[in-house]
């Protein structure tokens, strides 16, 4: 296909020199580690995290404004975080000026359709410093992982130690060494639709894309992608807040990024393409056609 | 022998409005009339049976100039309905959005009245977007002080234009340290803006006042000394925010308030014959045309004690600092001096604003159908929205916002002006009319009457 890993500048294997923020960190450590870079030094006053919500292993949006804010929402719970929700009410009861913000790729094309067409969004976009965007196959609503880690990894939510997908497996790990591992087959049907129409795996539409695919385990490969991104990367860089492996070195390298984000598009095409003759003679608007 | 003259539709002023002016061979004004013609809104009828939440965002949308002071008003006067006392950090976040709206509004007041105003020393009208110094930085000051009322108003509400964050019983968000610190860096920059820009608009508009004429249309008008003087009465509430029938001691009183008909006030059909077709912009309207300001007016008018009052910056001004200045100079003097006054009230109450508090109350009751009012102080004048709420549903609205209070107080400024100047005379009574559309007339005993115009 060519276009399925988006426009980026340069691709690189990193992970974080940050000790601190690599123990609680999913994999490399990279959207903890950039942020904290740039409240450091003044791009971004704070950022809209994935933190801890009321419920275990619930995200729920927060803006951190200090690193210690930002180390509490560290590392990855699979299921929805609606960060654009806070993204006008930064700018307002919050007093931020520069706003950072990390999202899945369907909120990094939200950001910019906010910022392009700025109903409702008066004085948001231009407050926009730095868009972080992560890999997404699919996502799962709440009720989806209890079933998943309580039914199927017949696990209680509050003793699990950390999730991952890789590997083509659900991981879930347990305070007391428990491993249990579901064959994504079984997870599928637990996918919220709505993510069955996405045709963006790497986040196309952010400053900065990263996620733990196509590197080695603990480092994340990183799209630097618009001159924003490719400013505070350079920044972050120089200031020494990650060590790079060029990505051709690793493995398994840009081929299973490529292979993963065909697999997506070609099998949310076909979603696509159903949805559009859904119903005789009045098929449901097709927003990507 | 009198003749009239109809100036449709006014300009530099926010909705649509005309004049109609019977003048004597002069051309000065013997009985002016100023009248709404911007349609009605229904705002009130749309209110009842909706939710004492809702109807004040719907009250927002009846003019987007001043909808901070709509807002508060509509949503105090639910409050008042259903006798909810709010947090202390709950009304100080509303003193500083009603601070900041004023100060933005009475910014883009400058940039609509100067036009009418001279560069002292020179015959040279100003042009508030003249690439011209000293235009060109009194211009910028202003986008300046209004990007900071605004900025505080989003802030503290939300949102500058229909805040979203005032609420019954309070407001939804309290603002972050980090936000309370950004509100009072804005508000000491515009501090010293708003001085600067206050002796600025004051040395403009002492110049005016010595001039002899101003020419409009390519004639020279000579200034009367009188300009917009007018014998009526003052109403305010309050030199900042306002009042409502929950306070101990209201300083407004329902009984005293009474609407008539704007056919008992305004003057019946009468046929233009006077014309000029340079008078700026595009002429006036043309000889023979058929005029009838009874039936085209789109208010009432609202009588306290049984008389037109004045309100706005100078009725804030004369009930509570002693300001006696009379015209429509001394009117304008008031509103530049309320600068500064808009930026300390609101500093102060960002001094006070604690960011962990609460600013929601415990209890909000739902009301059980008396009737509550709240005046807010908006940057034209008293602001009053009455409402009665029951189980939670608005049962009657009614809003009596400020410029409907000032048509026929403006009306008797215009005697005795050149009819060339009364536009000036309008315009300094910031007039904002497309919320002045209000409608419901009642007779001596209270019943609804004009039916066919509420209609």
């Amino acid at each position: 296909m060519g276009a399925e890993l988006g426009k980026y500048k340069s691709c690189v294997s990193a992970r974080s020199t940050d000790k601190e923020i690599l123990k609680g960190a999913q994999d490399g450590g990279i959207v903890t580690s950039l942020f904290a870079y740039a409240l450091e030094a003044g791009i971004i006053d704070g950022a809209i995290v994935a933190g801890k919500g009321d419920l275990p292993w619930k995200p729920e949006p927060v803006v951190a404004t200090t690193r210690a804010e930002l180390l509490a929402a560290r590392g990855t719970r699979y299921n929805i975080s609606p960060n654009m929700s806070l993204i006008k009410e930064v700018t307002r009861s919050y007093g931020l000026d520069k706003v950072g913000i990390v999202g899945t790729p369907c909120q990094m094309q939200a950001v910019r359709k906010a910022q392009l067409y700025p109903f409702g969004l008066r004085e948001v976009g231009d407050k926009i410093a730095l868009a972080v965007g992560i890999f997404c196959m699919e996502n799962f609503p709440y009720q989806s992982v209890l079933q998943l880690v309580e039914d199927h990894a017949a696990m209680k939510m509050e003793s699990v130690k950390k999730m991952e997908i890789g590997k083509g497996k659900f991981w879930v790990f347990g305070e007391r060494g428990q491993v249990v591992q579901l064959p994504l087959k079984v997870t599928h049907k637990y996918e919220q639709p709505g993510c069955h129409v996405c045709l963006d795996y790497v986040a196309n539409m952010a400053d900065i894309s990263t996620g733990s695919v196509g590197s080695p385990d603990g480092w994340s490969t990183i799209f630097v992608r618009s001159k924003i991104g490719d400013s505070v990367w350079a920044k972050a860089m120089a200031a020494g807040c990650f060590e790079t492996k060029p990505m051709e070195t690793v493995k398994p390298g840009l081929e299973l990024v490529t292979k993963l984000a065909n697999e997506k598009i070609s099998k949310n095409r076909k979603t696509l393409e159903e949805r559009a003759s859904f119903g005789t003679g009045k098929g449901l608007r097709n927003p990507y056609l | 022998m009198s003749k009239v003259v109809e100036i449709s539709p006014t300009t530099r002023h926010e909705g649509h409005s005309k004049l109609v002016l019977k003048v004597n061979d002069a051309g000065i004004i013997e009985t002016g009339n100023w009248c709404s013609i911007t349609p009605v809104r229904g705002v009130e009828r749309l209110a009842v049976g909706k939710s004492m939440e809702q109807v004040p965002k719907i009250a927002s949308r009846v003019c987007g100039i001043c909808p901070i002071a709509h807002t508060l008003a509509g949503i105090e006067s639910m409050e008042a309905s259903i006798k909810c006392e709010i947090p202390r950090d709950a009304h100080l976040l509303r003193v500083i959005l009603q601070c900041a709206n004023r100060l933005h509004s009475h910014a883009l007041h400058n940039i609509l009245t100067l036009p009418d105003m001279y560069l002292p020393g020179t015959d040279m009208k100003i042009n508030p977007f003249s690439p011209e110094e000293p235009v060109r930085s009194v211009a910028k000051r202003l986008q300046r002080i209004r990007e900071i009322g605004q900025t505080i108003g989003e802030i503290a509400g939300g949102e500058a234009i229909h805040p979203s964050n005032p609420r019954v019983g309070g407001m939804y968000k309290a603002c972050s340290p980090r936000a309370k610190t950004k509100m009072y860096d804005l508000a000491k920059e515009g501090l010293v803006l708003a001085h600067a820009q206050m002796e600025f608009m004051i040395a403009i508009l002492r110049n005016y006042q010595k001039r002899d004429w101003a020419e409009v249309g390519g004639a020279k008008i000579a200034i009367p000394k009188d300009l917009g003087y007018h014998s009526q009465g003052y109403l305010a509430t309050d030199p900042v925010y306002g009042s409502s029938s929950l306070d101990e001691c209201p300083t407004w009183d329902y009984s005293r308030f009474k609407e008539s008909r704007p056919w008992d006030w305004y003057m019946g059909e009468m046929e233009v014959s006077l014309e000029d077709p340079k008078y700026p912009v595009g002429g006036t309207t043309k000889m023979g045309t058929k005029v009838n300001p009874q039936m085209e007016a789109c208010t009432g008018v609202p009588c306290y004690d049984g008389a037109p009052v004045e309100v706005g910056p100078r009725a804030r001004m004369v009930k509570f600092k002693n300001f006696d200045e009379k015209g429509t100079i001394g009117q304008q003097v008031a509103r530049q001096m309320e600068y500064p006054d808009c930026l300390t009230a609101m500093i102060s109450a960002i001094d006070e604003y604690n960011p962990a508090a609460k600013v929601v109350a415990d209890y909000i009751p739902q009301g059980d159908g008396s009737m509550g009012w709240a005046a807010n102080e908006a940057p034209r004048g008293t602001d009053v929205h009455l409402a009665k709420v029951k189980d939670g549903r608005v049962q009657w609205y009614s809003m009596l916002v400020p410029t409907t209070w000032n048509f026929a107080t403006c009306s008797a400024a215009l005697t005795g002006a050149p009819w060339q100047l009364a536009e000036v005379v309008v315009r300094g009574y910031d007039p904002c009319v497309s919320c002045a559309t209000h409608m419901i007339v009642i007779d001596e005993d209270n019943r609804i009457v004009a039916q066919k115009l509420i209609q």
